[in-house]
C-alpha cells in the first residue's frame, strides 16, 4: 500500500524532500485560493508535481466531545453545524441515528419523509451549484461563477421561503420534520424550478461543449478505477472514476428507494467527469424534488412523532449521501438522555488519499483544479432576517439584538413583531 | 454456528473460521456487526479484503467503554451488479486499557492511515506497523499525555487547555 501513500515526512520546511524534486510550493493553512485551513505540501521537478502531501487539524472545534456533554435533543442543533454548506444531511443521518435507536422508525409518516427528502436535494443543488461556478473560477472562466451563483440564488429563495433559512434550514427533527411545506407555496415553487431547469442544462451546456473549459479539465489528474478502488473515495470523486455507488441507491434511506431518478457516473476519472457528475446530478435532484412535491399533494400524515428524551441503549451506523459523498454517523446511546459516543466522519476526509494520488505527474497549473475537485466546502451565514409571514414585514437583527429580542419575546410570552 | 454468521458467509462467499469470529450480530437487513478481538482482527480483515474483495472502508470510530476500548472500522461490501452495499461494522473489542494496542489496517486500506492516526489523537490506542504515527488532528502545541475524547477529560478541562494553548501561542510571537 506505500506507493499509495509514501508521502510520510514530517518536516515542512523542504529538507525532507523527496530526492529527485527541485522545487518545493506550500499552500496554505491560510492562502487567498483556499478558503478552507488546509496546507498542501507539493514537491517538484521542473512544472511536474513529483508528490504531494496535505495536513489538516486547524480547525478542530471538538463537536464530538460537545455532543457527548449534551442532550440528544439540543445535539439536533448542533449536529448540522459540523458543517456549513451540507447542513441538513449532517441533521438527517442524524435524526434517522436517534429514529432508530429509540424505535419511532416506522411511525414516521411518507409526508415527513418526502419533506426530508426534498430538503436534502435542495441543499445538493444549491452545493453542487456552488461548487461548480468556483471551479471555473479557479479554471480562469469567471463569467461563469458569476452566472451560476446568479442561478443558485433560484433556489437558496426557495428554502428560505420553505423553511425560513437560506444554509441551515434545520428541517429534520427526531420523529419528523420542523415545518411542513404549504400548498399555496407549491405553485411558485415549481414554476422557479423549472426556471433552475433552464439555467442548469444551460450550465452544462458550457462545461461539456466549451472549449476554454473543457481543455482546462480534459485529461486533468486521472483518477483510474483501480486507483479508486485502493484509495476508498467516495460522492462524486468516486462516480466520476467508475465506481457507481450512491448510498441512495446502494443502501436506500427515506423513499429514495419508492421514487424513480437515474444514477450518474462516468468512466474517464479526470476532472471533467465529477465535474460533469455534478452538473447531471443537479438535474437529477430536480427531477426528484418535482416527484416529492407531485406526491406531497396526494400524501397526508403525522409531521411529527413523539420521541422520548431518554434513548435506549443500544448502536447504530447511518449513512447518507451528502453534496461531497458519503456521510458516515456512529451512535452510541446508554439509556440516559445524553449520547455516550457520538462519531462523525465527514466525506471530504475520505477523499483526500484519492486527490493525492491525481496530482502525481501533473503540471503546476492544473493544481487549482484539481485541489479544488474534491471540494473542500465553507461556510456563510451571519445574518438572522425576521418576516413577519402575515404582513410581509421585514426586520433584519445583529446577534445581540436578536437575542435580547428572543429572551424578551419568551419572557413575555408575546410575538416578536 | 450461530445463523447470523452464515447468513454474512452465504452474502460474502467465503468461510469464516470460527476461532477468530467471537460474535456476528445483525443490525438489520443487509447490516451487520462483526466483533472479534484484537489479537485475531488482522487474520480476519485479511480474509474480508483479499477473500472476499472488500475494498471500501468509511471510517473508524474509537470508542471507550468502562474497562476496555473498541475500535470499529465500518467497511462496506459491494456487490457491483446489484449496485448494492452491505455495510458492515467491525468492532475489535478487549484492547486494554493500560496499553492500548491493536494492529494497522494500512496493509488492506490505504484510507485507515488518517483514521488510525486521528484515533491515536484522541485515545491514545497505538497501531502496530502502521508507518506514520503522528499528530493529524490536534494543535501542535497541545500535550502529549492528554487524549481529549477519553472520559477522564470533561469538556470543561478540555476547554481550559484550548484557552492555555491559545494564550502560550499568543504570547509567543
Amino acid at each position: 500500500m506505500t506507493e499509495y501513500r509514501s508521502r510520510f515526512r514530517s518536516l515542512t520546511d523542504g529538507s525532507d524532500a523527496p530526492e529527485d524534486a527541485d522545487h518545493h510550493i506550500f499552500i496554505g493553512p491560510q492562502h487567498p485560493w483556499a478558503e478552507e485551513p488546509a496546507h498542501f505540501i507539493i514537491h517538484l521537478k521542473g512544472e511536474r508535481v513529483v508528490e504531494a502531501d496535505i495536513r489538516i487539524g486547524f480547525n478542530l472545534r471538538g463537536i464530538e466531545k460537545a455532543m457527548e456533554n449534551r442532550t440528544w435533543r439540543q445535539n439536533v442543533m448542533l449536529v448540522p453545524r459540523a458543517c456549513g454548506i451540507c447542513s441538513a444531511v449532517h441533521q438527517n443521518v442524524y435524526v434517522r441515528v436517534v429514529d432508530r435507536l429509540a424505535g419511532v422508525e416506522d411511525q414516521i409518516s411518507e409526508r415527513a419523509r418526502l419533506i426530508r427528502m426534498f430538503s436534502l436535494e435542495a441543499e445538493r443543488i444549491h452545493s453542487h451549484i456552488l461548487w461548480y461556478g468556483i471551479l471555473a473560477h479557479d479554471a480562469g472562466f469567471d463569467t461563469m461563477l458569476h452566472i451560476t451563483w446568479r442561478d443558485r440564488e433560484i433556489i437558496m429563495d426557495i428554502m428560505e421561503d420553505i423553511s425560513g433559512n437560506r444554509v441551515n434550514y434545520s428541517i429534520n427533527l427526531p420523529g419528523g420534520v420542523r415545518r411542513d411545506i404549504k400548498p399555496e407555496l407549491v405553485p411558485s415553487v415549481r414554476e422557479r424550478l423549472k426556471k433552475l431547469r433552464k439555467q442548469v442544462e444551460y450550465h452544462r451546456k458550457v462545461f461539456a461543449e466549451e472549449a476554454s473549459i473543457r481543455n482546462r479539465l480534459e485529461n486533468v489528474g486521472i483518477l483510474t478505477k483501480e486507483d479508486a478502488k485502493k484509495t476508498s473515495p467516495n460522492g462524486p470523486t468516486a462516480r466520476g472514476s467508475g465506481l457507481p455507488y450512491d448510498v441512495r441507491k446502494s443502501f436506500p434511506y427515506e423513499l429514495y428507494d419508492k421514487i424513480d431518478w437515474d444514477l450518474i457516473y462516468y468512466t474517464e476519472g479526470d476532472v471533467l467527469a465529477t465535474t460533469l457528475v455534478r452538473v447531471d446530478e443537479t438535474l437529477v435532484s430536480i427531477d426528484i424534488m418535482e416527484r416529492c412535491l407531485d406526491q406531497l399533494e396526494t400524501t397526508q400524515g403525522e409531521l411529527l412523532a413523539r420521541v422520548k428524551p431518554r434513548i435506549p441503549a443500544g448502536r447504530y451506523m447511518a449513512r447518507a449521501e451528502a453534496p461531497r459523498g458519503e456521510d458516515v454517523h456512529y451512535g452510541i446511546a446508554d439509556g440516559t438522555d445524553t449520547p455516550e459516543r457520538y462519531k462523525i466522519r465527514a466525506p471530504s476526509l475520505g477523499n483526500i488519499d484519492a486527490t493525492l494520488k491525481r496530482m502525481d505527474g501533473e503540471y503546476i497549473a492544473d493544481m487549482p483544479v484539481i485541489l479544488r475537485s474534491y471540494d473542500p466546502c465553507f461556510s456563510c451565514t451571519n445574518r438572522v432576517m425576521i418576516i413577519n409571514e402575515n404582513t410581509g414585514e421585514k426586520m433584519i437583527l445583529n446577534q445581540d439584538e436578536f437575542a435580547r429580542k428572543a429572551i424578551k419575546a419568551k419572557k413575555y410570552n408575546r410575538p416578536f413583531f | 454456528m450461530s445463523a447470523e454468521l452464515k447468513e454474512l458467509e452465504s452474502i460474502l462467499n467465503v468461510t469464516l473460521p470460527e476461532k477468530l469470529v467471537e460474535e456476528v450480530l445483525k443490525v438489520e437487513e443487509g447490516h451487520f456487526d462483526v466483533l472479534c478481538t484484537a489479537k485475531n482482527a488482522y487474520d480476519l480483515m485479511k480474509i474480508f479484503n483479499e477473500e472476499a474483495g472488500i475494498y471500501h472502508l468509511s471510517t473508524i470510530s474509537g470508542i471507550e467503554k468502562e474497562d476496555e476500548f473498541n475500535i470499529c472500522y465500518h467497511i462496506q461490501h459491494r456487490i457491483e451488479e446489484e449496485i448494492r452495499e452491505v455495510p458492515i461494522n467491525f468492532i475489535i473489542t478487549k484492547v486494554d486499557k493500560k496499553n492500548p494496542k491493536s494492529p494497522s489496517m494500512f496493509d488492506f486500506f490505504v484510507a485507515a492511515e488518517y483514521y488510525e492516526r486521528e484515533i491515536y489523537d484522541f485515545y491514545g490506542i497505538y497501531f502496530e506497523n502502521h508507518p506514520f504515527l503522528q499528530r493529524l488532528i490536534l494543535p501542535e502545541r497541545w500535550p502529549d499525555d492528554v487524549k481529549p475524547m477519553r472520559k477522564e477529560y470533561s469538556w470543561e478541562q478540555v476547554k481550559e487547555i484550548t484557552m492555555k494553548i491559545t494564550k502560550e501561542s499568543l504570547e509567543d510571537k
